[in-house]
């Protein structure tokens, strides 16, 4: 039973073994300009095969069919294979999908593979294949003007296609068109393809430029110019020989690849860099003209601002003028006249401006600064255009706007011909130090004072009223008045001796009339005694007054001296300063 | 005699004090504008001025197209002769040359109407109009006091309240006009283009940007940073330097 069973199974074996289908590649890795070899092999005789459609791949060659049957030492042996060659179309990852086919009934399937498509890679030389020799006399060259320009500075490139003069070319296809990321392109476009002759290697060949690219780098660092591919059909020598002996040609075609250039781009040197740098590098002329400067209110103006010269002309933006507010200026007209020549973008951008002024007056247009980087000394310069000055002449003024757009012409034209004034001619300086009347003393003072008055005028009222109420007081001080006036008089009279004892008396009456206040119509001796007793005057003091009183009645009619006058003086004014004192 | 000297001493004083006015006039005349600057300067070096003298300081800055200069010497002169029509005439003129062109927001309301009052006079004219009212405050009361006549007494000390509440009226618009004006403290960018911070500080965001010859106000002050306004409302810090106190 058992070795029955091995039997059984060493047999279902045999048949699995007996079918086989695969895949097989010459290489999986390889480069974007070589060829790949597929074989679909079988050990037994299918129908129906079907080759995945190969993408990213074009079939050079293929499918070619070989079949191998062989019988050693009685075993047979049944070989298959489906070939094709296959050239990839891209870079990168490509996968050859599963092929199919019918084998007694049953589908079998290869297996998926996935093939590495690296950059075109240079190919070996081999001396006998007519491909090589291909290789041999056709280059793919890109000449680069400058690997390490600043920012900004145009650097060419140029692709020359070089061939021996034992090939043809009949056509080409670009397969890689070159990528210029972080650069700014311009394509120098050949209309006529022109054979040349030139040098490589220090052979003599044949060229012709293919493409010319001027290039403006946009970014500092190292930059990868992708390579350009291209397809070539050539036309090659081969080894035979027509009966006229002249060499046939084969026609192949043949990949050719410019590698990749790598640019190293130095930054503009931040020293001495301007603020308002916007990016110019080139060698430029600056200038801003204004089609007129003297015009009339409502009429428009041109103001271009214009850079020419060589450089990264379409690269940069032009500075904006500052006006004044009241002139009206429109957004630029931008015009470039440029042309690209190899050697970089030569010619003349502007900005024209159109400005419109609404009122009279003097308006400046101030300096504009434009600044570049100077290549041929490396260094930045700066450009400033002249201020401009535009005089509008006529029209409304700008602070009457309001007036000048009624319909009253008649006000307007008065208004319009405001003019700016002349200097005045006469002034009064003053000092630049003046106090402040308010706030100051005086200014207080000033108006405190009349209200300080209002209590001082109460007071001097209230004062008088009580004094013309006082009619006793009054007589006395009227007497004591008198008193002293005819005293004073006696003093003056003192030579005359009747007005002076005239004054005397009088004076000596009032004085008792102020100080007792007695009539004098009740003066006798007695009274006046008694009175000045009772008012604790000294009896002495009292018969004195008396008797100068009687004396001078007398004195007045008897003769006497001036001595005798002087005597009577004193004594008056003795008794009197004495009673003053005595009299309560 | 005597006199006579004292009179000849006096013009030939005010004849040499307005040399430098003379001489500015005479080079202003010929186009000299800049030796009549310089002129003008002289007086000012003394100490001395006038609104004719800033406004021909001003005319001469106008000539030579300088723009904060011309407007801050109209602007001087307005201060001391707020309604001369010569001076608002040419610094409207002067005003064309500016770059910024604001817009006056009107201010509207009670604070307005009274500002418009106390307006009317400087502060020192109210000052003198008080004095002036306190003085006929004490006639009407002398004459309310000594007056005999019913109807007078009673008229004199009617016009006493009136003249009293006209007194205090005008003392306070004086003291609100001081404080206006102690307040009021324009000045004129001086920097052709200068920004105005959002806060007082080098680095700090810029708020917006201001051309010689604009007229601001200060409201506070900050080390060398000033807080300013617009007359359209807008406000900002701005640096001592960039600036000219007009006061």
């Amino acid at each position: 039973m058992k070795r029955y069973l091995i039997l059984l199974f060493l047999s279902f074996q045999a048949i699995i073994a007996q079918v086989q289908f695969e895949a097989k590649v010459s290489k999986q890795t390889l480069g974007l300009n070589e060829r790949l070899r597929i074989d679909f092999t079988m050990n037994d005789d299918g129908d129906n095969f079907t080759p995945p459609n190969f993408e990213g791949f074009k079939v050079v060659a293929g499918p070619s069919q070989q079949v191998s049957q062989s019988w050693i030492n009685g075993r047979s042996s049944f070989n298959k294979t489906y070939s094709y060659f296959l050239l990839p179309m891209q870079k990168g990852t490509l996968v050859i999908r599963q092929a199919s086919i019918d084998i007694r009934g049953q589908i079998y399937k290869t297996s998926p593979i996935k093939i590495t498509v690296t950059a075109a890679v240079e190919q070996p030389r081999e001396p006998n294949d007519s491909q090589v020799s291909a290789d041999e006399s056709l280059h793919l060259v890109a000449e680069i003007s400058k690997t390490n320009p600043y920012l900004n500075e145009p650097i060419t490139v140029v692709y020359k296609i070089y061939f021996s003069y034992n090939i043809g070319i009949t056509n080409w296809r670009e397969l890689d068109k070159p990528k210029y990321n972080d650069f700014w392109s311009q394509n120098i476009d050949i209309k006529q393809l022109v054979a040349e002759e030139g040098r490589y290697n220090g052979e003599k060949y044949r060229f012709v430029t293919l493409r010319k690219t001027v290039l403006y780098p946009q970014k500092s660092g190292k930059l990868v110019i992708e390579p350009l591919s291209l397809d070539v059909d050539v036309q090659l020598p081969s080894n035979r020989r027509n009966i006229f002996g002249q060499v046939l040609l084969v026609e192949d075609h043949k990949r050719v690849s410019a590698g990749a250039k790598t640019i190293n781009v130095k930054a503009l040197p931040e020293a001495g860099k301007p603020a308002d740098f916007s990016g110019a590098v080139g060698r430029f002329a600056f200038k801003v003209t204004p089609s007129k400067t003297n015009i009339k209110s409502g009429e428009s103006l041109d103001l271009e601002v214009s850079v020419s010269g060589t450089g990264n002309l379409k690269l940069f933006t032009l500075p904006k003028p500052i006006v004044p507010t009241a002139l009206e200026m429109y957004d630029p007209v931008h015009s470039e006249q440029v042309s690209t020549p190899l050697s970089g973008m030569t010619g003349r951008i502007s900005d024209k401006y159109a400005i419109i002024p609404q009122y009279k007056g003097k308006y400046p247009i101030k300096p504009m600064t434009f600044t570049y980087f100077d290549l041929g000394s490396k260094s930045y310069k700066t450009v400033t255009s002249p201020e401009i000055m535009i005089n509008v002449l006529e029209g409304p003024n700008a602070a009457d706007n309001s007036v000048a757009t009624t319909s009253d012409t008649k006000k307007a034209a008065v208004l319009s011909s405001a003019q700016f004034k002349f200097i005045k001619l006469k002034t009064d300086l003053i000092s630049m130090k003046q106090s402040d009347f308010y706030g100051s003393t005086l200014f207080y003072l000033l108006t405190l004072l009349p209200f300080l008055c209002i209590p001082i005028i109460v007071f001097f009222k209230k004062k008088k009223e009580a004094i013309d109420g006082d009619v006793a007081g009054n007589k006395i001080k009227l007497s004591n008045k008198l008193a002293k006036k005819y005293l004073s008089e006696a003093q003056k009279e003192i030579g005359n001796k009747e007005p002076f004892y005239i004054a005397l008396e009088k004076a000596m009456h009032n004085f008792l009339k102020a100080k007792i206040n007695i009539e004098t119509s009740e003066m006798s001796k007695e009274k006046i005694s008694e009175i000045l007793l009772e008012r604790k005057a000294n009896p002495e003091s009292i018969t004195a007054f008396i008797n100068l009183t009687e004396n001078c009645e007398f004195a007045r009619y008897a003769p006497s001296t001036s001595t005798a006058i002087q005597q009577d003086y004193d004594k008056a004014v003795a008794i009197i300063s004495e009673l003053e004192k005595q009299i309560v | 005699m005597k006199n006579l000297l004292y009179i000849l001493l006096l013009t030939s004083h005010i004849f040499f004090a307005q040399k430098g006015f003379e001489n500015g006039n005479a080079l202003y005349q010929k186009g000299k504008y800049q030796e009549a600057i310089t002129a003008y300067e002289t007086e000012l070096s003394a100490n001395k001025q006038s609104a004719e003298l800033y406004f021909n300081l001003g005319n001469c800055y106008y000539k030579l197209n300088k723009v904060a200069p011309s407007i801050y010497n109209y602007e001087k002169a307005l201060l001391l002769n707020p309604d001369d029509i010569e001076i608002q005439n040419n610094l409207k003129f002067a005003q064309k040359l500016q770059i910024d062109d604001i817009k006056t927001v009107e201010k509207v309301g009670f604070n307005k109407v009274i500002q418009d009052f106390t307006n009317t006079f400087h502060y020192n004219t109210w000052g003198g109009i008080t004095v002036g009212l306190s003085i006929v405050f004490l006639l009407f009361f002398v004459g309310y006091y000594f007056s005999e006549i019913t109807v007078s007494k009673r008229l004199f000390f009617l016009g006493m309240f009136v003249v009293m509440l006209l007194l205090l009226v005008s003392v306070s618009s004086a003291i609100f006009e001081k404080n206006q004006f102690n307040n009021d403290q324009p000045a004129i960018v001086f920097s052709e283009v200068v920004s105005v911070k959002s806060e007082p500080k080098v680095g700090s965001s810029d708020a917006f940007m201001l051309h010689e010859g604009t007229k601001v106000y200060i409201l506070e002050t900050l080390d060398n940073w000033n807080k300013i306004q617009l007359t359209d409302g807008n406000e900002g810090w701005i640096e001592n330097s960039a600036i000219k106190r007009l006061k």
